[in-house]
């Protein structure tokens, strides 16, 4: 310890130290002299010496080859803003992906606390589900002593603001979830629980930033106002800040106090239904509390409640425990989702590597000069090996830099597109810049190190590093062009397919009836009297009822084995002429009647597949005590779920018991939105307290299509980006070996030979290594792309279509890249060249 | 590595440092002084190139074994004077120690083989 501080000490002192030591060496050598000892030697050398004892050297060196490095590199402005651009390219594509990451997984909430905020799910071995029944929620809530604090979200179908035609989307919450997450109001007053407890404390709506300013025009004098939500009056008491973190990235318009819920919602008994799972639970560990011991915990208080109230919890449920202080809750697709990310980014780093490898090479071939130079005084090829790693490490450092100030701007833009939470910016964090400094690192070994060696050994003639760099930037773009081409394909699929319903003219009506306690035979009613109205309107063609609307928040299914293939069942239960008014082709038998009981109707795919061959009228389905006929069999219809091919769907008649789930379906003549008015009024008209959801079929499928449509938008840019990195890689190498044997090429022309000859000659060396960059690339998309099967809808993962245009395109701009650099030097003047020497 | 660092006792670099400290644990010297004393004490055998001194003198300083400090020469010349640390004078008795475990065995050898 005491030795490295001297050293440091001398470090800092350097050039005093060395003055003294000069003057000691000066006195010894008159002392020398008058004793006529005529001993001289190098001066400078032993002051050189007596430096190396001191274990600096290296320090000296590694400055002396950096401020070299940035004069080769100032001296060759072309070749660095080349590499720098490249690779400002491929770091910052992998820096953008994981600071998405960061954002979405690994970026704690800005709220106190957040490492101990988690999420709990019910899950059982057979079932899961992300909500519980409210008072499970208060029974947890009670009893857990790992928790300094339960929140619960209730999520509701938008509500009416006085009289708007628009509807605004709300989340009822518990009081102490603004209190728990430290949120301050911007205006007015935030819930706390001694106000906003009680069921009956004074009806209170705290709004959002965003919405205040687009529906109130960010007045502050709307706090205190009375407003009316879905009929019923309620004061604003304040507004949320413009940078509030909400738990689970949820951005609702209006805020209410969960003991209102039945206010708003006549007649709703969801607060005491011990069987309808409908709030999100999120909690705060007690300090110093692992997760592992919070899970034991309500493992046993789940146990507890099995046993006073068997009807809320299933068999082998237990309590999920999962961090909620970031903005999502990561589930395991999520991840499978990032990793495919991460392995795209890599395939682009490894391309402009792979670019950057090869312009160094070609650049090396000029060096020559200076490095036998270098040599010949007496550098050992580790000394220069040492020198060219130091340059490579300038240029990584500069294209990081640069990466870094790309991705900024590609998150900004990203942010900005995607409406993200105001809390997120687009500034690094420190995990970001570690991983940007790891990722220069990694790119200069990339594409340093094979430069540096074949340099160092003074192997620049020999083409086969240069082939080996070329094959590898082939390879990967073709990866990359490949999976983009699949993608664009299975989106090209999904939007141009039908998706067997008449979606265009279809609104779903949904009024909830369940959620304002009616009962079956009130529902029954309610929704006869419905169907009435509603065929009366002038421009209404039909109208039916179905229990799981299209497109609709609940979807239902499940997984079983038709003759060995794993299928998805969609199973939904409908009114008789449900199909007529979906425009859903009746292929074989016919539709229920009323009062049919253990009858069902199967989906054409369905049919094929459990019965190939076979007429499936008469066969049954199901097992033991269910068995259910089959009496009529359907076009396929994939209503819930639009990009999946291979969804099967069942129909069983709706029975009385299923009434209040209902949701009616209205086909209309022409434009269905001008119907929205109308049936508003008869809603109300029947029952002012249900505020029915109303949804146009043709809006939900545009932003279903619309999110496919980004995603095989943004891969097709990342395709165009890799392929237009290899083309330029290819062209500066062919230019510049093509400029290396200019001399060459104008012989032989002299002499007589054709254009074509010449250019082959020259182009040699690279055939291979195009030919095995496609080959090697083909063969991992084939194999990476099974993978990738889940977002393949419709489309093989093998589509012979997709590969060839991929491999075309690629092909026809690497043939492109070397052939325009050769071309024009064939045109040149050879009387010239020749001359020129 | 650079022959200065040699630690063995046997070697002209692994000896020398020993010397040096030996000679300083006398009195502080400046390097002429350091390298006369040596060479007349070896009955003019050994001659110290300053060649070899004062990077050795480095390696001393930095390993904390000798301190340097101001002062006036016979001659009336500031240069700096080497003396021997605590440290040093205990470096000093492990090279001894080693160096005559060295040389005895070797003697034996040469004797007995």
């Amino acid at each position: 310890m005491g030795e490295l501080f001297r050293r440091i000490h001398y470090l800092i002192h350097r050039r005093r130290l060395d003055a003294e030591l000069q003057n000691d060496i000066e006195f010894h050598r008159e002392m020398a002299a008058r004793a006529e000892r005529k001993d001289f030697g190098n001066t400078l050398r032993m002051r050189e010496q007596a430096y190396e004892a001191w274990g600096w050297t290296w320090l000296d060196r590694l400055l002396q080859d950096l401020r070299y490095g940035m004069r080769i590199l100032v001296r060759a402005p072309g070749f660095t803003v080349l590499a720098v651009l490249v690779l400002a390219i491929g770091i910052g594509a992998n820096v953008s992906a994981f600071s998405l990451f960061d954002m979405v997984a690994l970026k704690p909430l800005p709220v106190p606390d957040a490492d101990r905020i988690v999420r709990l799910e019910r899950r059982s071995p057979t079932s899961y589900t992300s909500e519980m029944a409210y008072p499970s929620f208060l029974f947890y809530r009670e009893h857990a002593r790992t928790l300094s604090a339960a929140m619960a979200v209730l999520g509701v179908p938008p509500m009416q603001i006085d009289d708007d035609q628009q509807l605004s989307s709300a989340s009822f919450v518990t009081p102490n979830y603004f209190t728990e997450l430290g949120t301050r109001a911007a205006y007015g007053r935030l819930f706390d629980p001694t106000s906003d407890g009680p069921a009956n404390a004074a009806p209170a709506v705290v709004l959002s930033y965003g919405f205040w300013q687009r529906r109130f025009g960010g007045d502050a004098s709307v706090v205190g106002r009375v407003i009316h939500l879905n009929g019923k009056p309620v004061t604003i008491v304040g507004i949320t800040s413009f940078e509030f973190a909400s738990l689970g990235g949820q951005h609702p318009d209006l805020w209410l106090p969960m003991a209102q819920q039945p206010y708003f919602i006549q007649r709703s008994a969801i607060l005491k239904d011990w069987t309808n799972s409908s709030v999100r639970m999120w909690g705060k560990l007690a300090p110093g509390v692992s997760a592992s011991a919070a899970g034991e915990e309500l493992r046993s208080l789940t146990d507890q409640l099995r046993r006073q109230h068997p009807e809320a919890v299933w068999d082998g449920e237990f309590m999920q425990i999962s961090p909620g202080g970031h903005l999502q809750v990561m589930q395991p697709q999520m991840f499978q989702v990032a990793e495919m990310i991460a392995v795209l980014s890599l395939l682009i780093l490894l391309v402009s590597c792979a670019n950057v490898g090869g312009l160094m090479l070609a650049r090396a071939v000029t060096r020559q000069h200076e490095i036998s130079i270098r040599m010949a005084i007496g550098a050992g090829r580790w000394r220069i090996f040492r020198q060219l790693c130091t340059e490579s490490l300038v240029l990584g450092s500069l294209g990081s830099v640069a990466a870094l100030g790309l991705s900024w701007v590609v998150i900004r833009i990203a942010l900005v597109k995607f409406d993200a939470p105001k809390w997120l910016s687009a500034k690094p964090d420190w995990r970001v810049l570690l991983f940007t400094i790891g990722m220069a690192v990694a790119a200069t070994l990339f594409f340093g190190l094979m430069p540096a060696l074949q340099i160092a050994r003074q192997r620049q003639q020999k083409t086969i590093a240069r082939q080996i760099l070329v094959a590898a930037q082939i390879a990967a773009s073709c990866v990359l062009l490949i999976v983009a081409a699949l993608l664009v394909r299975a989106t090209l699929h999904t939007l141009y397919t039908d998706p067997g319903f008449g979606y265009e003219q279809l609104v779903s009506i949904d009024p909830g009836l369940g959620h304002h306690g009616y009962s079956p035979t009130a529902a029954s009613n309610y929704l006869e009297q419905m169907q009435t109205r509603l065929s009366m309107v002038p421009g209404v063609k039909e109208v039916s009822l179905v229990k799981l609307p299209p497109m609709g928040h609940v979807v239902s299914n499940w997984t079983t084995e038709i003759r060995g293939r794993k299928v998805t069942v969609y199973p939904n239960w409908v009114a008789p002429d449900f199909f007529h008014t979906m425009g859903i082709p009746l292929r074989l038998g016919r539709t229920f009647r009323r009062g049919d009981k253990h009858i069902v109707i199967v989906s054409q795919e369905f049919a094929r597949r459990q019965w190939p061959g076979e007429n499936p009228l008469g066969q049954t389905v199901g097992d033991g005590t269910s068995k259910d006929t089959v009496i009529g069999v359907v076009g396929d219809a994939h209503i819930n779920a639009l990009s999946d091919d291979d969804a099967l769907e069942q129909y069983w008649p709706a029975q009385p018991e299923d009434m209040p789930d209902m949701v009616l379906i209205v086909r209309s003549a022409g434009d269905a939105g001008s119907l929205a008015v109308a049936e508003k009024a008869l809603a109300k008209g029947l029952d002012a307290a249900i505020f029915p959801e109303i949804r146009q079929l043709k809006v939900l499928y545009r932003d279903n299509v619309e999110q496919i449509e980004n995603v095989a938008a943004i891969v097709t840019l990342v395709g165009l980006i890799a392929i237009s990195l290899a083309a330029i890689g290819l062209v500066g190498l062919v230019a510049f070996v093509v400029t290396q044997r200019t001399k060459e090429i104008a012989i032989r022309m002299a002499l007589g030979a054709r254009p074509a000859a010449v250019l082959t000659a020259v182009l040699q060396q690279f055939r291979w290594p195009l030919i095995v960059g496609l080959a090697t690339g083909t063969a991992l998309a084939a194999f990476g792309s099974r993978f990738l099967r889940v977002a393949l809808y419709g489309v093989n993962n093998l589509d012979p279509a997709s590969y060839t245009a991929a491999l075309a395109l690629l092909a026809g701009i690497a043939a492109l890249a070397m052939l325009l650099p050769a071309a024009r030097t064939l045109r040149l003047n050879i009387a010239a060249i020749l001359h020129h020497d | 590595m650079p022959m200065i660092d040699r630690e063995d006792s046997l070697s002209p670099a692994g000896a020398l440092s020993m010397l040096i400290l030996r000679v300083l644990q006398s009195e502080p010297l400046h390097g002429y002084a350091i390298a006369q004393r040596i060479h007349l004490l070896s009955s003019e055998v050994l001659a110290v190139e300053e060649g070899f001194l004062y990077p050795t003198l480095q390696k001393l300083l930095r390993k904390g074994w000798v301190e340097a400090r101001w002062g006036i020469s016979e001659t009336n010349r500031k240069v700096r004077f080497y003396r021997l640390t605590p440290q040093g004078k205990t470096q000093l008795n492990h090279e001894l120690s080693s160096y005559g475990r060295s040389t005895e065995a070797i003697q034996e050898v040469l004797r007995t083989a």
